[in-house]
């Protein structure tokens, strides 16, 4: 009795620490709120207080000064293109590779997963001459078809590792009844691979949506391209003494990010889970 | 019959796999290649044709104490500081965390917040509390370390670079150990409880040992995301004070687009692929074999 009433003190005692640990932890993200809802002269005086009123006006200031609406279309933009065609590409050549065992198909496998392993870094300078030859840098669309490049090999690497599972009986009951492979892949194996298929969204999502360096080389010189990481990067460093603006962007630029987390908290982590012990 | 269906199967073959090849091929494999020749050649960018140099930039690069070797050594002790501390940090929460608390799900979310937002945002956030809210909670409670210049003096820079890496991405790792820890299955632990084992041995010798694939995982994301490290150190100290905080994705960026070295800048990048190559695959090595199976 008493030995369980020991355990359960302790786990309560864990979890009040554990909850302080949090709260610090958390801390500079809520410093980072309140003070983009403070006037400029409250943010000086006092960065830890509670704002005395709600200045709104910041975020009307802000929300003109980035052009926000334009830098979310952009966003939203540059992710669907990356994120559409990194999911058909990776999955229809994953299948073939899977159900068309031979040299070919062997060779094919090393070439697309391999440059898993070569850095951005290491191809950025020589990158920018590729695309400005081929004419998709400086454009959104340009920047989501890029994605697909850098997202393949992953995402290939992933959706073949979970080909395997799917019995081959399937694809073969679905050509007795005349499918043709176009058909079989459609209609039958994608739907079944519709966990995998969010594990490569939701990666790819956090990465194409907050991404900067690639941005940065290929949309930066027009604010018509610009995303929104760029843009509160660019107004971060032109406001720098401004606080209360600088913080305002930064809340303007996380906050997408934060509510797709809340609303699809477990999928996330899920999601991740799935991608670091495949990938 | 049979030999059209052939034929058609290999067309098919061929023309699902070619988008996948062309992409990867146009956006990795080409200036990969490029890169490579670059590397040989001495070129601003702007002059028409680069001229050929040979080897010439790889010496450079090793030959005086240059800003490669410089950056090299930050991102070692870089590397190093990052992977042991956030990964000892991300299993002391995880083993927490996997316990029946009440908030154990908020309390996890709590810790991935970061993670989900961007490095560059982290950076800046990491820059106001050092300059703004240090300098206010000093005046408050009066403890010396928050009246240090965390981002002005060299040493401590270093720190607070780490320092910011970490709180930005324990979050994933606290997550991967969770999953580890929840597979780790309950009749060996209760076995080890049968025979005797107290709550430090049951950790160490059992659950330790059982998180194998985890920790793997763990310690090969960790060394490849801190090798590459660049958003955060950009926003937070652009390299400063004094150029004591470049590591080596800043220094080949740098190099080529601030400075216009591209075929020096080409060159650290390569050598720098070879690095990161080497290193994940000795560490990858290195875990698999001491993995234990059940």
């Amino acid at each position: 009795m008493t030995g369980k009433q020991k355990k359960r003190t302790k786990l309560i005692l864990l979890e009040v620490l554990m909850i302080l640990i949090a709260l610090v932890y958390i801390y500079p993200v809520y410093l980072m709120f309140i003070n983009s809802v403070k006037p400029f002269g409250e943010v000086v005086a006092d960065v830890i207080a509670l704002p005395k009123t709600i200045e709104w006006q910041n975020y009307k200031d802000v929300i003109d000064k980035m052009n926000y609406g334009r830098l979310f279309l952009n966003n939203v933009v540059i992710t669907t293109i990356g994120i559409l065609g990194i999911v058909a590409f990776s999955a229809s050549t994953a299948y073939i590779l899977d159900r068309r065992p031979g040299k070919y198909t062997r060779v094919v496998h090393l070439l697309v997963i391999t440059p898993m392993l070569i850095p951005f870094q290491t191809i950025m300078i020589t990158l920018l001459k590729v695309m400005n030859i081929v004419h998709l840098s400086g454009s959104t669309w340009g920047l989501g078809i890029q994605y697909w490049g850098f997202g393949i090999p992953m995402a290939t690497f992933i959706y073949c590792n979970f080909m395997k599972t799917i019995p081959k009986e399937i694809d073969e009951s679905a050509f007795m009844d005349g499918a043709s492979t176009a058909k079989t892949f459609t209609a039958v194996i994608f739907p079944l691979l519709k966990s995998v298929t969010a594990t490569v969204i939701v990666l790819d999502v956090m990465w194409i949506w907050n991404d900067f360096l690639l941005p940065l080389l290929m949309v930066n010189s027009s604010p018509k391209t610009k995303t929104l990481v760029l843009s509160a990067y660019a107004f971060v460093g032109q406001f720098n003494t401004q606080w209360h603006y600088a913080m305002t962007a930064m809340v303007l630029a996380v906050v997408p990010s934060i509510i797709f987390f809340i609303l699809l908290q477990k999928n996330i982590v899920d999601g991740v889970v799935a991608g670091a012990v495949k990938g | 019959m049979n030999l059209g269906r052939k034929k058609k199967e290999s067309i098919e073959t061929v023309l699902y796999t070619i988008p996948s090849i062309i992409l990867v091929t146009l956006t990795i494999y080409i200036p990969f290649v490029m890169s490579g020749y670059y590397s040989l050649t001495e070129w601003n960018g702007i002059s028409k044709d680069p001229v050929f140099v040979g080897f010439d930039n790889f010496i450079t690069l090793f030959s005086k104490s240059s800003d490669f070797t410089t950056s090299l050594v930050f991102t070692a002790k870089y590397t190093i500081l990052f992977m042991i501390i956030t990964n000892v940090f991300a299993l002391a929460l995880a083993v927490v965390l996997v316990k029946k608390l009440k908030m154990a799900n908020v309390l996890r979310g709590v810790f991935f917040v970061p993670y989900i937002m961007s490095m560059t945002i982290v950076g800046f956030i990491w820059k106001f509390i050092f300059s703004q809210g240090f300098a206010k909670l000093f005046e408050m409670t009066g403890m010396e370390f928050l009246n240090l210049s965390w981002l002005g003096d060299p040493k401590l820079a270093f720190y607070s670079v780490v320092f910011v890496g970490i709180w930005q991405s324990v979050g994933f790792y606290v997550v991967l150990y969770i999953a580890g820890l929840q597979a780790v299955p309950s009749d060996v632990l209760e076995a080890a409880i049968v025979d005797g084992a107290n709550g430090r041995q049951k950790f160490f010798r059992v659950t330790l040992p059982l998180l194998g694939p985890s920790i793997t995982t763990c310690v090969f994301m960790s060394l490849t995301n801190s090798l590459k490290v660049f958003d955060i150190i950009l926003a937070l100290t652009k390299g400063g004070p004094g150029g004591s905080t470049y590591s080596v994705t800043l220094d080949i960026y740098r190099e080529a687009f601030q400075n216009n070295n591209y075929g020096l800048g080409s060159a650290k990048s390569l050598v720098f692929f070879v690095i990161i190559l080497v290193l994940t695959q000795l560490v990858l090595k290195g875990s698999r074999n001491k993995e234990v199976d059940i």
